[in-house]
């Protein structure tokens, strides 16, 4: 095994290998950076440009985007609260509440530091569950996948304390806007209007782009002044704070890089609902929920540390059984395909080496990008003392543009545009929108997985008391579920939370 | 009616021809919009991912040749768009069959008819159809699946309604005289034959192509393969299962245009996919996931529509 991982780094320490890593690296920093565009549209313009090269050099040059993607989602989600992917809106929730207060630097140090500490974890996870991988991807069936899909949409509604019932309204209203299209299972077209766009569903990045910021710039102009208008100075000083926070939150950290772990090894759940679901798992356990969508630091690491943990893990059932994650690992794998290697069982057997130079290429391009950009947290930080009357409008014709890049459709702008009104309708009636964003991600699969299991069990519910992973995924939700009234009831004879 | 050819009627249609003429000539001008009607990542994306490149190579003139996926509405949605496309040869896209009858069966709406695109060309042969279980299911041989068919209906794995896969289970399991009971919804032909493997359903019906890896890792067993010549050792084909139909079951990966392609740009496409289709590189790479790449011609691809039309038309009560 050993020889296996010393060839990987052995592959991808030589000046060309580095060289297109590094090139990587700084293209999916770009890309994640804008919202809209992502990994998945930096490798599928990057994919026939690989053409021409050798094998090792394009999975480096992969590697490098894909390390780098959610280091760029960061920057922009904390300083303009636009996610520059799915997964990275997360962070906003209190990401951009930090830079609003003027401590963009802290949020933007703590980001860096967690998304490298939890890339680091993830790969050192995958690498010891490799050898098992295609027992781990087959035992999540869709029975599993249905019952975590709910266990998701419990954690949010249960993490949305004080509004639960706002919270539970957002929610179904999220539901069933994901319910909106082509049924994969009945092969039938609903509540579509007739509309061909909506064929395909509510595409999410361009829902989220206009669910955080375009209400976020509405929101901005109707205020007036800067993102930190209340700060006489951005706290660029603190990026080290940041750095250091995220060492002091290492529980959270750990956390997070194993849901991502966990999350990404699960074949067709991505990275958005790792992100969302250790943000609400750190709500959950903290002594202080309410500070959470406010600005609270652990906030950023958990949905940080989850994202590029997941990153490494959503390898395995993509190279194991050609199952991708989601499309950045879709798209990536027509570039493994252009390089003669066949995602399935046999290519972890006959491309071992590569397989390992790419974890260490996305390892080392998620920790250089996070290095980068501790680099640059503090000149971005200025962005946030920009005023809104130039700042609104730059930013919501980069989301604009970014929504339409999605997939050159102009529905997609049409889309944000609504999302971002519906948005900051959200933010002026106080609806969290983070179980609206998660009933969005999960209402699709979480149907799709209930009717398979339905004609999988021919309608016995009993099923789901049969298979291990299930009775572990429902013991979780009655924990969740209970944990509130215990709470109540520490509370209520006066004990420690 | 006038039929005297005056000289401005003469200059007008002279003027008319040279424009289209030139038209072809200069052709291509611009990049060309590849549609796929599948989500990204498939073998069919795959597939058409590797031709791209190759097919710039042998178009008259340096243009990209840009792989956009279309997979909304079961793909019906990426072949209505192909078949409203103008017919200069700027958009063209890649077809299953016999998926695609089946959606533009169910599909009234999304308002194309496969009878009318100007094909182009086949992006490798037919492929045939195995049927195979998961390497740990208590089904040993096709008589013992048999024998199950007897006592329940035999859940297969599979993909949506108005998948190519969906048609090739529920015809070849009514061909070889099994019950089935479809579990769909699974995306892409990876997705249902691991379906199978985790024992969602008993069993799949696949391309030979998505099983052939699954089985040289020992991750699969196949029980019966519908080949006319079974390249399975010890596995029955169509012809020992008796049921020599099982060989028309073919998958078809098909490129087309927009009804009405010019004559003479359809020729440009056509020849520069025949020599795409021969490209040692592409076919090598197209090896490497079992696709056998060959030189072929637009009339072969249309006649392959027309046979997959008559094959399919006697199932489409059944299919429908």
């Amino acid at each position: 095994m050993l020889h296996l991982w010393l060839g990987g780094v052995e592959g991808l320490l030589q000046a060309r290998e580095l060289l297109f890593l590094g090139l990587g690296m700084l293209i999916g920093l770009f890309f994640g950076a804008i919202p809209g565009l992502g990994g998945a549209t930096a490798l599928a313009l990057l994919t026939p440009l690989t053409y021409g090269l050798d094998s090792f050099t394009a999975l480096a040059l992969a590697g490098g985007v894909m390390g780098a993607v959610p280091m760029g989602g960061s920057i922009s989600a904390i300083l303009l609260n636009a996610p520059g992917s799915a997964p990275s809106a997360a962070t906003c929730l209190d990401g951009h509440p930090l830079a609003q207060q003027g401590k963009a630097g802290l949020a933007l140090g703590a980001a860096a530091s967690a998304n490298a500490i939890g890339g680091i974890i993830g790969t050192v996870s995958v690498l010891a569950i490799l050898p098992i991988a295609k027992d781990l991807v087959l035992l999540f069936g869709p029975p599993e996948l249905f019952l975590l899909a709910v266990l998701g949409l419990i954690v949010v509604s249960t993490a949305s304390r004080g509004k639960m019932l706002r919270g539970l309204i957002a929610g179904v209203f999220g539901l069933m806007i994901s319910f909106i299209g082509y049924n994969d299972v009945t092969g039938v077209l609903r509540f579509t209007a007739g509309i061909a766009y909506l064929w395909d569903g509510v595409h999410l990045v361009p829902a989220l782009i206009g669910l955080f910021a375009v209400a976020e710039m509405i929101n901005l102009s109707v205020k007036g002044g800067a993102i930190a208008k209340d700060a006489k100075t951005v706290g660029i000083t603190s990026v080290t704070s940041g750095l250091l926070e995220t060492f002091r939150h290492w529980r959270t950290v750990l956390r997070g890089s194993l849901i991502g772990t966990v999350v990404g090894a699960i074949p067709g759940v991505g990275g958005t609902v790792a992100s969302f679901l250790s943000y609400s798992l750190t709500v959950q356990a903290s002594a202080d929920p309410e500070s959470f969508g406010k600005g609270n630091i652990q906030g950023v690491i958990a949905p940080e540390a989850a994202i590029n943990a997941k990153d490494c893990s959503c390898l395995i059932p993509t190279l194991a059984f050609g199952v991708p994650g989601g499309v950045e690992m879709a798209v990536f794998m027509g570039l493994l395909v252009l390089h003669g290697m066949q995602p399935g069982p046999l290519m972890l057997i006959d491309h071992q080496v590569e397989i390992y130079g790419l974890i260490w290429a996305l390892t080392g391009s998620c920790v250089l990008a996070s290095f980068l950009g501790l680099l640059v947290a503090r000149p971005l930080s200025l962005l946030t003392l920009i005023d809104s009357q130039i700042l609104v409008p730059v930013v919501t014709a980069v989301a604009l543009v970014g929504s339409y890049a999605v997939d050159r459709n102009i529905g997609n702008v049409l889309v944000t545009a609504i999302f971002g009104i519906l948005g900051y309708v959200m933010i002026r009636f106080d609806y969290p929108r983070l179980t609206m964003v998660v009933a969005l991600v999960l209402g699709a699969a979480a149907e799709r997985n209930f009717h398979q299991t339905t004609m999988m069990s021919d309608g016995n519910l009993s099923v789901y008391f049969h298979r291990k992973v299930c009775l572990v995924l429902l013991a979780g939700m009655a924990a969740l579920l209970i944990a509130p009234f215990f709470r109540g009831f520490r509370k209520f004879r006066g004990l420690p939370k | 009616m006038n039929s005297r050819v005056t000289r401005r009627r003469f200059v007008l249609t002279a003027g008319a021809a040279r424009s289209l003429l030139a038209a072809d000539a200069d052709f291509p001008a611009r990049n060309i919009d590849f549609i796929i009607p599948k989500a990204p990542g498939g073998g069919f994306d795959n597939l058409v991912r590797v031709i791209a490149p190759a097919l710039e190579k042998y178009l008259p003139h340096k243009v990209n040749v840009v792989p956009d996926n279309i997979p909304a509405g079961g793909g019906g949605k990426g072949i209505g768009q192909l078949y409203r496309a103008r017919p200069d040869g700027y958009t063209i896209g890649a077809v299953d069959l016999p998926g695609s009858f089946i959606l533009q069966e169910r599909q009234g709406g999304a308002g194309f008819d496969l009878n009318k695109i100007s094909w182009l060309c086949a992006m490798g042969k037919p492929e045939y159809f195995c049927l195979a279980v998961g390497a740990n299911s208590p089904l040993k041989s096709f008589d013992d699946l048999k024998a199950l068919s007897g006592t329940r209906a035999v859940k297969f794995t599979s993909s949506g309604p108005e998948g190519t896969a969906y048609a090739a289970t529920v015809v070849g399991a009514n061909l070889l005289g099994v019950r089935a009971q479809l579990i769909t919804g699974y995306k892409g032909s990876s997705d249902f034959v691991v379906g199978a493997i985790r024992g969602d359903g008993d069993a799949v019906i696949a391309p030979v192509t998505s099983i052939r890896p699954m089985q040289q890792s020992r991750t699969v067993r196949i029980l019966a393969t519908f080949e006319p010549r079974g390249s399975f050792a010890g596995v029955p084909d169509a012809a020992a299962l008796g049921q020599p139909e099982l060989s028309r079951i073919l998958l078809d990966r098909l490129v087309g245009a927009p009804p009405g392609l010019p004559a003479g740009i359809k020729t440009i496409l056509s020849a520069a996919f025949a020599k795409t289709m021969a490209d040692s590189r592409t076919v090598d790479l197209a090896k490497k996931f079992e696709v056998d790449l060959a030189p072929n011609s637009a009339d072969q691809a249309t006649a392959r529509v027309r046979e997959s039309a008559a094959f399919y038309g006697k199932w489409k009560k059944v299919l429908s």
